[in-house]
C-alpha cells in the first residue's frame, strides 16, 4: 500500500468565480489506477469531488483528464507511473474544454465537430431497395477496424495545440472518424465528406503527433495523413493552401532535391496573390535585414536526377 | 541510461553504439533549412564538432528528408528518398547519420524503421535505387546531435570542456515535436517528460526552466495554412516560458527556431511581449565550449540574443 495525495482542481460553474484546489490523501496500492484512487477519495474522504467515469476498463472513454500536466484516461494510468517522489498526483480537467464541475468539462464543441461529419453510413441506395447484404472484403475492413476502436474520449482533442489556439479546427478525432467513412466502400459520399472535413481545416493539422498518445491506438495523426492523401487523389479543394503547400514541396524537391523555402512561400500563397504576399512581407523584410533570407535561386543537389527518378517511379503528384 | 522510458517503449537503435561513434567519424545530414535560412546553425554545428574532436562528414548529395509534408501526397516517397541518403552514407563507410533538425530526425528515423522492418519496403526502395546503381543494406542509424552529445560525448565530459559557463542564464528548452514523437519512432527518451536539453543546459552552466510548452508544437508546418494560428502557438508557448522566468530559449530544431524567432513580434498582440531570444543547440554549446561568439552567427537572429548575453556578463 502507498499513501497517494491527489491534488484536485475544484470548480463549480454554478457558484464559483475562480477555481481552487484540494488535496486528498488515500491509502491504495501504488499500482492502482488514478481513477480508482479518485473513487477511493470520493468514497472515503470527500464525496463532493466530481469526475466522469463508467466502465473503468478503457472502453467507455469517460474518464479522460489531465494527469500531471498531460492528458489520458485515468482508468488506464497506474499511480506509480505518474506520482512524484512524495506520492502527489495533480489532476485537472482536460484542457481545450470549459470546466463544468471539478474534472467534468463541457464536451459540446467536441460533439459538434463530430456530428458535422454525419457520422453514419450513407450508401447510394436505401437498405430496403438493396437486394443483398452490403459486403466488405477483409482487406477493406482492415483499414477501418483501428479507427472504429475510437471511444471518443477526446484525449486527442484536449492535447491538440491547434485546437488550443483556433477552435475552428475539426481536431484529430473528427478527422479520424471522417476517414472511417471516407474509406468505407459502402459509403457513397466520399468526396462530399472530404470537402466537408477540408472546410473544417483538415490541412491545419500541425504534424505535431500529440494525438499519437491516443489511448486506443487509433493514431489520428496517421489517419489525418490518409485523409489528405484521399483529398489529393480525388483532387478535392485543390486550390486551398494545404494542397498547394504539399504539392509545392513535392515540386521543389523534385526540381532541386531540396525544400526551396522561397518557392514554398510563393507556391503556397500564389505568386500573383499580392494581398497574401504583402501579409508575409514584413517578416520577409525583417529576415532580409538580418541577411537571413533563403536563396532566391536554389542550386540543385548533386545527382538530382536520382531524386527525379524516385519521384517518377512512384508517380508522386507535383501539381 | 538517462531516460524514463519503459524498455518496451524504447526504439531499438536510439542508444546504439555505432562504428561511427567509435571512430568519431559520422555521416552528417544538415537538412534544408540549415543550408538555406539558418546557415548559422550549420556553421555552429561544424565549429562544435571541431571543438568536440569529432568529424561530421556532410552527405552533400543527400536530398530533403520529406519534411513531414511529402507523406501528405504519397506514402512511399519519403522512405525511398531517405533510403538513397542512407545508401550514400554506407558508400562512405559510415553507419551513423547525425541530424541537427527535429523534423529530419523524426522523419528519417520513421523511414529507416519502415525499411528495416519490412522486406516489401526495402525491396521496393532498392528496386528504385537500382535504377541509378545505388543500394541500401540497412546498416544506418539516424540520431540527432543532441543524442550524440549525451550518449557519445557524455555530460561529464561536456562539463569538463566548458570554458565559458552560462552564469546561471535561465534557458527554456524547446524540443520540437519530431525529435520526441511518436515514441515508437524516436524512443530515445520519454516524450512526455524529456530532460536531455535540461541536462545540457545545466552541464554548460545555465539554469533550465521547466514549463508546459517545452514539448508542444511551434506551428512551423502550418505557418502558411491559416493566418495567425502558428503565430499564436508560438505566443502561447513563449508566454509560458517567460512566465516561468526564462531569459532565452534553446532548441535542437531550425524549424522551431524560425517560428520562435520570427513570430514573437507578431504574437505580442494576443499573448503580450515575450521577446525571448532563441539559440540553436550547437550555437549555445559551442559558445560555452569556447568558440568565439562572433563566429556563431548570433547577429542573424531577429531577436538578438546578444542583449541578454551582455546582461548576463557572457559577452562584453
Amino acid at each position: 500500500m502507498a499513501q497517494i495525495t491527489l491534488d484536485v482542481f475544484r470548480f463549480d460553474e454554478a457558484v464559483d468565480v475562480v477555481p481552487h484546489r484540494s488535496q486528498v490523501t488515500v491509502d491504495v496500492p501504488e499500482t492502482t489506477t488514478v481513477l480508482d484512487a479518485l473513487e477511493t477519495a470520493k468514497a472515503e474522504v470527500d464525496g463532493s469531488i466530481s469526475f466522469r467515469r463508467s466502465c473503468r476498463s478503457a472502453i467507455c472513454g469517460s474518464c479522460s483528464m489531465n494527469i500531471n500536466g498531460t492528458t489520458g484516461l485515468a482508468c488506464k494510468t497506474p499511480c506509480n507511473t505518474v506520482m512524484d517522489k512524495d506520492g502527489v498526483i495533480q489532476v485537472d480537467p482536460m484542457p481545450n474544454f470549459q470546466p463544468m464541475k471539478d474534472l467534468v468539462v463541457h464536451m459540446d464543441p467536441f460533439w459538434d465537430k463530430y456530428t458535422r461529419l454525419k457520422p453514419y453510413l450513407q450508401p447510394a441506395d436505401r437498405d430496403e431497395d438493396h437486394a443483398t447484404e452490403r459486403r466488405v472484403s477483409p482487406e477493406d475492413m482492415k483499414k477501418l477496424v483501428d479507427v472504429a476502436n475510437c471511444v471518443m474520449c477526446a484525449t486527442c482533442y484536449a492535447l491538440c495545440p491547434v485546437v488550443s489556439v483556433d477552435p475552428a479546427f475539426a481536431g484529430p478525432a473528427a478527422i479520424a472518424y471522417a476517414y472511417r467513412f471516407i474509406e468505407d466502400v459502402r459509403d457513397s459520399k466520399r468526396d462530399e465528406r472530404i470537402a466537408q472535413i477540408s472546410e473544417d481545416y483538415l490541412w491545419l493539422c500541425a504534424h505535431c503527433y500529440a494525438c499519437s498518445y491516443c489511448p486506443k491506438h487509433v493514431d489520428p495523426n496517421d489517419r489525418i495523413v490518409d485523409v489528405k492523401r484521399a483529398a489529393i487523389a480525388d483532387r478535392v479543394m485543390m486550390n486551398e493552401r494545404g494542397p498547394r503547400h504539399a504539392l509545392t514541396v513535392n515540386r521543389t524537391i523534385r526540381q532541386t532535391g531540396m525544400l526551396d523555402e522561397t518557392e514554398l512561400i510563393l507556391g503556397t500563397i500564389g505568386r500573383f496573390n499580392v494581398r497574401g504576399l504583402l501579409k508575409v512581407a514584413p517578416l520577409g523584410l525583417r529576415m532580409a535585414a538580418k541577411g537571413k533570407l533563403p536563396p532566391i535561386f536554389l542550386k540543385p543537389i548533386p545527382k538530382v536526377d536520382e531524386v527525379r527518378t524516385i519521384f517518377d517511379a512512384l508517380e508522386v503528384p507535383v501539381a | 541510461m538517462s531516460t524514463t522510458l519503459l524498455p518496451e517503449q524504447r526504439a531499438g537503435d536510439a542508444h546504439k553504439q555505432t562504428k561511427s561513434s567509435q571512430s568519431k567519424r559520422y555521416g552528417f545530414f544538415p537538412g534544408c533549412v540549415a543550408k538555406e535560412s539558418c546557415k548559422e546553425l550549420f556553421n555552429s554545428a561544424m565549429l562544435l564538432a571541431d571543438r568536440l574532436g569529432i568529424e561530421l562528414v556532410e552527405l552533400t548529395a543527400a536530398s530533403c528528408c520529406g519534411a513531414s509534408v511529402v507523406n501528405d501526397t504519397n506514402r512511399d516517397v519519403a522512405r525511398v528518398l531517405n533510403a538513397r541518403t542512407y545508401a550514400q552514407a554506407e558508400a562512405l563507410g559510415l553507419d551513423d547519420v547525425i541530424t541537427i533538425c527535429s523534423t529530419c530526425t523524426g522523419h528519417m528515423r520513421a523511414a529507416n524503421k519502415e525499411l528495416l522492418e519490412s522486406d516489401v519496403h526495402m525491396t521496393q526502395a532498392n528496386a528504385i535505387l537500382g535504377k541509378f546503381g545505388a543500394r541500401y543494406n540497412g546498416t544506418v542509424t539516424v540520431r540527432h546531435l543532441l543524442w550524440l552529445l549525451i550518449d557519445d560525448i557524455g555530460l561529464d565530459r561536456l562539463r569538463e570542456m566548458v570554458v565559458r559557463p552560462l552564469n546561471g542564464l535561465k534557458v527554456a528548452p524547446f524540443y520540437g515535436c519530431h525529435i520526441i514523437r511518436p515514441e515508437s519512432v524516436n524512443g530515445w527518451e520519454s516524450s512526455r517528460r524529456p530532460h536531455s536539453l535540461e541536462d545540457i543546459i545545466a552541464a554548460i552552466g545555465g539554469e533550465p526552466i521547466d514549463y508546459a510548452g517545452k514539448t508542444r508544437c511551434c506551428g512551423f508546418h502550418i505557418q502558411l495554412e491559416k493566418e495567425g494560428v502558428a503565430t499564436s502557438m508560438v505566443g502561447q508557448n513563449m508566454r509560458m516560458a517567460k512566465d516561468r522566468g526564462a531569459q532565452a530559449v534553446l532548441t535542437p530544431c531550425p524549424l522551431c527556431h524560425l517560428a520562435l524567432d520570427g513570430y514573437q513580434a507578431d504574437s505580442a498582440a494576443r499573448w503580450g511581449r515575450t521577446d525571448l531570444p532563441t539559440f540553436h543547440l550547437p550555437q549555445l554549446v559551442a559558445f560555452a565550449l569556447g568558440v568565439p561568439p562572433e563566429k556563431l552567427g548570433l547577429n542573424k537572429h531577429l531577436i538578438d540574443p546578444r542583449t541578454v548575453m551582455v546582461a548576463q556578463e557572457l559577452i562584453a
